[in-house]
This record gives structure tokens, sequence and C-alpha cells, in this order.
């Protein structure tokens, strides 16, 4: 029999209920200030707890209502939207238009390099009309990815009475303080080690009233002990990242199911349009095209990463809105040795190409040293190149790629929102993010009509006509790869597949036991 | 205490501060020479005006002997600086610190459960089968990496049996429970006796077992192996010859003649592998997700937060000093020889 130990000592009468439903995950939160943080581990807090002018509902890509009632173009340089009535945040202050406009102020003005104020780069400025009306004014007009960016990490809604206007405020004053109108309140918060939420009771917003009253993360160093606790039922939910092994594995554990979802991340090859291989652009363009040819992505896909990642066929991953697969129409699913060497001999380009081709593990995971040992196979299997591989730590590889130093090379892209836009314009535009050296008048006039064409259907055809573009006639980059969101459950679990969409939001309300 | 021993100790007491004014510095010094945090986690992402601005409200563009003094003076107050998300590291120390100490606690149980018997039952069975096999079992527990023999321990225990968790200090519900516990030591086992559930008191010491296990051992190898020679050439003294001269067994003679002070060169080592137990903890708490000191440590450093790791390594250093001095005073109490 134990005893408390001296007098005054034992329980404070805090809870002992439990941890309710507990998720496991590697994701390190980065900073609960909005501001600030611009990470995974940050935007699954995030989600929990803030809430959006818009949102995406469990299942969706398309923005819809959350904290507002209605939102959309006042004129095509206003984008306008009408609040519920009588919000408030967990600690009792009332969330208004002002809070909306102080919180996209703040952002811009704070302009955090680890924050995510460059979403808001079409923003000029906020106004509260009333109590329950914000207009956005844009610099770009009927900017249609702008519904797209209210959900992002760009767009929590935060008390204007808790969080200073200028400056980045630390967790613990934050979570202390209740600043949150999301599904769930931050209840003990143990900065990357156990944080624990209960069901926001005040919570007025698409998610709905969350299934599960008490969530408590876990967060883990590595993948191993997740996948130990997952299996033998100490967490409930595994959510990012499991090794491909570890996910292969579990599929045959009857204790768990494997949940997929489309997941966003692409992985490709980039051609440094100067110095890839290739005595003039028709050449090299042929090379792009034999390379096209050359590579098996559902080898890749089954065979280096387990099903956890899918072949990719398009700059845009299937799963967004607007994406197609010109890639497969083009080039064909399977490798075709005879088009590759066709392309090759056609342009008068000697065989075998030499190529030297860069990639990443530090930042990409270590799966991509098997994932590029098995593309030179491929490639060098055809007879028609000769691969060179080298990898290169993260911090110098992001130097390097932007100096010329490598003519092709491995690079990969989370999206900030779930638009099509967010794969195209920012790597295949003017002054693109690539710095390849790519740019054409075509693309840029065809990716301007994406973007401010208010028709839906027409949009989406637009997107065809750009994804196709790139395919057929520039191929800018390669795709191979795009990720899975991958969950790994207890039986005992449901709706995890539920929030497994491409909009990256991982919902605990959604999920019950 | 005679003055003699005052004497000693008030030696080994003074030599604290340079030792630890030497760690200090070369930690400080350490971190100069991989450049500022804020360049660290910021170049290539600010302007250069901008980053300037900031270097400068850190008081990183003042001379290093500026800044040098500047962290010493603050040194001496207590104050070790704060980490990139605004929290003092004595905070981080007091929260974190415990959790480290109770797993050292545990391993050192451990190490001194198997290496003292085992070392003990070699150097009364020397040169058999016996003996062979636990030399052989020393070497391996010594050398095996602290990751391997806890990758090997999981598999074993907590994949293939399920009979102790892989990770962790307790239960995530008992971990929530035991929050909500005054006053809260940090210590999780202590702070269970104090919640008074006897259901969580084990759950938190079944987290204990493998960590334990997988620190312990690598000192046990250590303690086994200094125990067997010691108590090997002790027992080859005059004085034992002499006690068995007036019939004593053999059991006794070791018991109550030889082992006590074969023992002794074993607690003078103690406090030099206590030390090192700090470090092996550090690649103990990434194996097991034991979240002390050693695993905030790696945080820090995988974050680059330079501030931080200052902090958490002088603290350790000044453990490590605080330690040495106490094996000091322990060997001073119990073997007079060293006093002069």
């Amino acid at each position: 029999m134990l005893a408390a130990a001296g007098c005054g000592s034992g329980r404070t009468g805090g809870d002992s209920g439990g941890a309710g439903l507990v998720v496991g995950t590697t994701d390190k939160i980065f900073a609960l200030d909005p501001a600030a943080a611009y990470d995974n581990g940050s935007l699954l807090v995030e989600t929990q707890v803030y809430q959006f002018l818009m949102n995406f509902a469990p299942g969706e890509a398309v923005p819809k209502p959350d904290a507002a009632q209605k939102c959309g173009f006042s004129s095509p340089t206003v984008y306008s939207c009408t609040l519920k009535p009588n919000l408030k945040f967990a600690n009792g202050n009332p969330l208004t238009a002002n809070s909306v406009k102080f919180s996209f102020d703040r952002m811009l003005k704070i302009n955090d390099p680890n924050g995510p104020a460059s979403l808001l780069g079409n923003l000029d400025h906020t106004d509260a009309v009333d109590a329950t009306t914000v207009n956005f004014t844009l610099k770009v007009a009927n900017d249609q990815t702008f519904p797209a960016i209210l959900p992002t990490q760009a767009g929590p809604i935060v008390d204007e009475k808790v969080f200073p206007a200028d400056k980045l405020l630390d967790d613990d004053a934050i979570w202390k303080a209740k600043p949150f109108s999301g599904p769930y309140s931050i209840t003990s918060y143990d900065k990357n080690k156990l944080v624990s939420y209960q069901a926001n009771s005040d919570y007025d917003g698409l998610f709905g009233k969350p299934k599960t009253e008490t969530v408590s993360t876990k967060y883990y160093a590595g993948s191993e002990n997740m996948r130990i606790d997952v299996q033998n039922g100490d967490i409930d939910v595994a959510w990012r990242s499991l090794a491909p092994t570890d996910i292969d594995s579990l599929r045959g554990n009857d204790k768990v199911t494997v949940k997929e979802g489309p997941g966003g991340e692409l992985r490709y090859l980039v051609f440094n349009m100067n110095t890839m291989p290739g005595a003039n652009p028709a050449a090299k363009l042929a090379v792009r095209k034999a390379l096209a040819s050359s590579i098996d992505r559902e080898a890749l896909s089954t065979g280096v990463y387990k099903n956890t990642y899918a072949p990719a066929y398009s700059s845009v991953p299937q799963g967004v809105p607007g994406a197609t697969e010109p890639f497969k129409d083009i080039y064909g699913a399977k490798p075709n040795k005879t088009a590759a060497a066709k392309f090759l001999a056609d342009a008068g380009v000697p065989t075998p190409v030499d190529l030297n081709i860069q990639y990443n593990t530090d930042h990409y995971g270590s799966t991509a040293s098997e994932e590029y040992a098995a593309i030179k196979s491929q490639l060098e299997a055809t007879g028609l190149f000769k691969v060179n591989l080298q990898s290169t730590e993260w911090v110098s590889y992001q130097k390097e790629r932007v100096k010329d130093t490598y003519p092709i090379f491995h690079f990969g892209w989370f999206p900030d929102y779930p638009d099509a836009d967010d794969y195209l314009t920012p790597f295949f535009g003017t002054n693109n993010f690539l710095q390849s050296h790519f740019e054409d008048p075509r693309i840029n006039a065809e990716l301007l009509a994406e973007v401010t064409e208010p028709d839906n259907a027409k949009r989406m055809a637009a997107l065809a006509t750009v994804q196709h573009s790139l395919a057929a006639d520039f191929i800018p980059i390669l795709p191979l790869l795009s990720g899975k969101q991958i969950a790994v459950a207890g039986k005992n679990v449901s709706g995890v597949e539920n929030t497994l969409d491409p909009s990256f939001k991982f919902r605990f309300g959604v999920l019950s036991k | 205490m005679s003055g003699q021993l005052l004497r000693y100790l008030g030696v080994r007491l003074l030599l604290i501060v340079p030792t630890t004014w030497i760690l200090v510095t070369v930690v400080f010094f350490l971190m100069r020479v991989v450049g500022d945090p804020i360049t660290a986690a910021l170049g290539g992402r600010l302007p250069a005006d901008q980053l300037a601005a900031r270097k400068h409200a850190a008081g990183l563009d003042r001379p290093i002997l500026t800044q040098y003094w500047d962290y010493i003076s603050k040194l001496v107050q207590g104050d070790f600086g704060r980490s990139q998300d605004n929290r003092a590291i004595t905070e981080v120390v007091s929260t974190y610190g415990a959790a480290t100490l109770e797993l050292v606690f545990w391993a050192l149980i451990v190490a001194f459960a198997v290496g003292i018997p085992l070392g003990r039952y070699a150097a009364t069975r020397r040169d058999t089968a016996a003996d062979a096999g636990l030399r052989l079992f020393a070497i391996l527990a010594y050398a095996a990496p602290v990751f391997f023999v806890g990758l090997l321990l999981k598999l074993i225990f907590s994949v293939k049996l399920h009979w102790l968790p892989a990770s962790g200090r307790a239960s995530t519900n008992v971990e929530l429970a035991l929050q909500h516990v005054s006053p809260k030591t940090n210590v999780l086992f202590i702070d269970a006796i104090l919640y008074g559930d006897t259901g969580y008191l084990m759950d938190v010491l079944k987290h204990a077992v493998l960590p334990a296990i997988a620190l312990g051992l690598l000192t046990a190898g250590v303690f086994l192996r200094l125990v067997r020679i010691n108590l090997i050439q002790t027992l080859r003294s005059d004085y034992v010859d002499a006690a068995r001269a007036r019939g004593l067994s053999a059991r006794v003679v070791t018991r109550r003649h030889a082992f006590r002070n074969a023992l002794i060169p074993v607690v003078t080592v103690m406090g030099m592998y206590i030390a090192s137990m700090l470090g092996g903890a550090i690649l103990t708490e990434r194996t097991f997700d034991w979240k002390g000191l050693g695993y905030q440590l790696t945080e820090y450093l995988t974050q680059r937060d330079f501030v931080a790791v200052q902090g958490i390594v002088t603290f350790l250093a000044l453990v490590v000093a605080v330690m040495s001095f106490l094996v000091d005073l322990i060997v001073a109490l119990i073997d007079p020889r060293v006093r002069f």
C-alpha cells in the first residue's frame, strides 16, 4: 500500500482521467505562434486549436467557410468575408472582424523568416468593415488561389488581447492564455514531448463537434519507437512519419490498420537548362524526353517505397483538383527504350549520355539513396545513359543548386495549399524558385490564365493545358513520385481515413475509438 | 573529522572552481568556432541588415572577450541563458535534469547489481570457464554501443515478448496524471509514490527497466572487471593469508576481509564512470525516447540553438565536477591513504 509522503503532498485534483485518444508523431512543433510557424509539426497543432476564415472539410480540397459564414470576391481586387456571430476564444474573449484584421496585419508586420508571411504576397491590406465583415484588398485582381491561402498556416485567427501586434509570443505564454477558437484547446503542453487537448465547447466551425473529447499527442525522436508503440497498442494512431519498411511490415499486422490518402508531396528531377547534357536546346529537350521514356516509376513506388509513394505523371500530384497525367499519356506508364532511343537519335545526341545526378538524403529521407540507386540502374539498363550519382548535405545542396553546380538534381515539394497552381507558378513562372533557367512566354501566359480564371470548369481546363504543355514541349522537371499520406491506427480507431486528404490537415476531431 | 581530512577536502573543493572555469571556457569558445547562432539559424533567409540588427540585439557583434566576460558574469549569478524559444536554461535543466538523474540512478543500480556480484563470482572462480565467460561478457557489455543494446532489448522484450514498453518514461495517461502531483519532483517514480497509485508506480518502473539495463550494462562491465581484478589481488595479500591461517573459511575470508577492500578502487573510479554515464544517457534517452536533459540537448543541437547547448553542457560540466568532489569525499572517508 502506498501512502502519499508528507503533509500537503499528493494529488492536486487535476485530471487523472487519462490521455484519451493518443496520436504519435515524429514531426516537431517549431512554434505555437502562427507568425513564426511554417512546418508540418506546427500545422498539426494549429489545425486543432486555431480557427480559420476558410478551411477544408474532411476529405475535401476546396475551401469552405469555417469562422466565416460566407466569403467571395466583392470586386476583382477585394475578397470579402462575413464572420459567424458570437464567436469567441476559449479564454472568453470575442473573435471579431478586428481579430481577423489583427491576425493578418500582424503576420505581415512581423514577417518572420521562419513564418508563412510569404504566402500573403498578394495581400495589400485588410479592413474590418464592422464587427463581422472583413475585406482583403489584393494586389493582383481575380486571384483564384487566395481562398485556398486562407486555410494555410498564414491564416489562423489569433486573439488580439493575447498576442502582441509586432513581435512573437512564446509557446508557454500562448497555451496558458487559451487564445484558441478551434475544435480543441490545449490543456497541457510539454513541447515536442507530450501535448494534451480538450474539446473546445465554444467551437463553431466547419469541422463540427469533435468525436473525441480528449486527445494527446506523443512526440518521438524517430519512427522506430512509434512503430512499436502503435503495434503494441500504447498509442492509438501513428501519424508521420514511419519508414516505408515499417509501413510495409505493419500492413500484415492484425492489430493495426494502415490508412492511406493522397499526399500532395511531389518528388522529381530538376534539369538545369544551361548545364544539363546536350549540345543545344533541341538536344537537351531530346535528353529530357528520353529520360521521361526510360524511368519506371512503378518500380520505384513498389520496390523502393513499398507503395508509400505513388507514381507521378504530372507536375501536379493526383488528388489535387485539376491534376492530369500528361507524362503517362505522352511517354507511357512503362519505360519505352525504343522511343527513348529515337528521341536521342532524331536530335543527333550520341549515346550513352553522361548524366551527373545530385540527390539528398538528410532532407528528403534516407530512402533517397535506394531511390537513386534504382534510377541509375533503370537508366543504365537502357544502354542509352551512363549515370554518376552524387549526394550532398542539405545546407550545401540548397546553396549549390542555385549556382548552376548541379546539371540534374533531385527535388521535392510539399504544397502550401491544395491548389494546382501551388505546384506550377512557383516553379515554372518568371524568376521561379527552381532557378534552373527555365522560363517561357507561352507557359507564363498559360499560368496567368489559370490563376485568374473565375469559372471553375474553365480553370480546370486551363490547368490541364499548362500541365500538358510542360510535359510535351518543355519538361523542366521530370515528376517521379507523389507521397501518400499514411497513418497507422489500432483496429478500434475509426475516422482516420476521413482526414487523409490533399489539404494535409490531420484533424483530431474526426477520430474516435 | 580530522584537520588532515578537512584540508584535503578543502583543496578538492577549491579545485572545482578552476576545473569548471576551464570547462566553461572551452565550451564557450568551441561554440564560437562554429559561428554565431543567429547566422546559423537565419543566415541566407534574412537580408544582411536585418541579420546584423538581430546580432546586435543579441550582443553578438561585440568583441568576443566582452561576450565571454558577459557570459561568465551571468553564469556566476546562475543565469545560463535562454533558448531560442525563450525558455530559461535553468528551467530546462530543472525540468528535464530530473529525468536524466532518474535514468542514471536506475542504471547505477543495474551496474552495481550486475557488475559487483559477478565480479566477485568471477574472482572466486578464477581461470574457470565461468570466469572466462564473465570476462567476455564484461568486454562485450562495455564495448557494445548503447543504442545497439537498446535496439536488441526492445526487439526481445517489447516487440517479441510484449513484456516491457519500448519507450518513454511512463504511459501517456500516467504522465499526464503525474503532472497533477504536489510537490512535483519530475522524478517520476517519486511523483508516482506521492500520487499514491500503485498501478502508476508499476507503470513508471516498467518503463525504466530497458533504458536502465541498456545504460547500466555499459558500466556493469567495468565494475565487473574492476571488482574481479582487485579481489584477486586482495585474496593474495598477507592479511588474507593470515585470516585463512586462523582457520576462517574461504567464504568468510572473502566476505569479511577481502571484498570490502576490493571495492575501494571501484568507488574511486565510480565518479568518472558516472560522468561517462551522463554521456551514455544522451544516447540512451534518444534510443528510448526518454525525455531527459540528454534528449533535450540533442533537440537543441538539431535546432542549432547554440545558447541552449552551451548552457546545458555547462550545467553538465558542473555536475561532473561536483560528482568528482563527492567521490573524493567518499574515498577519503573510506581510505585514509589518499589524504597523504
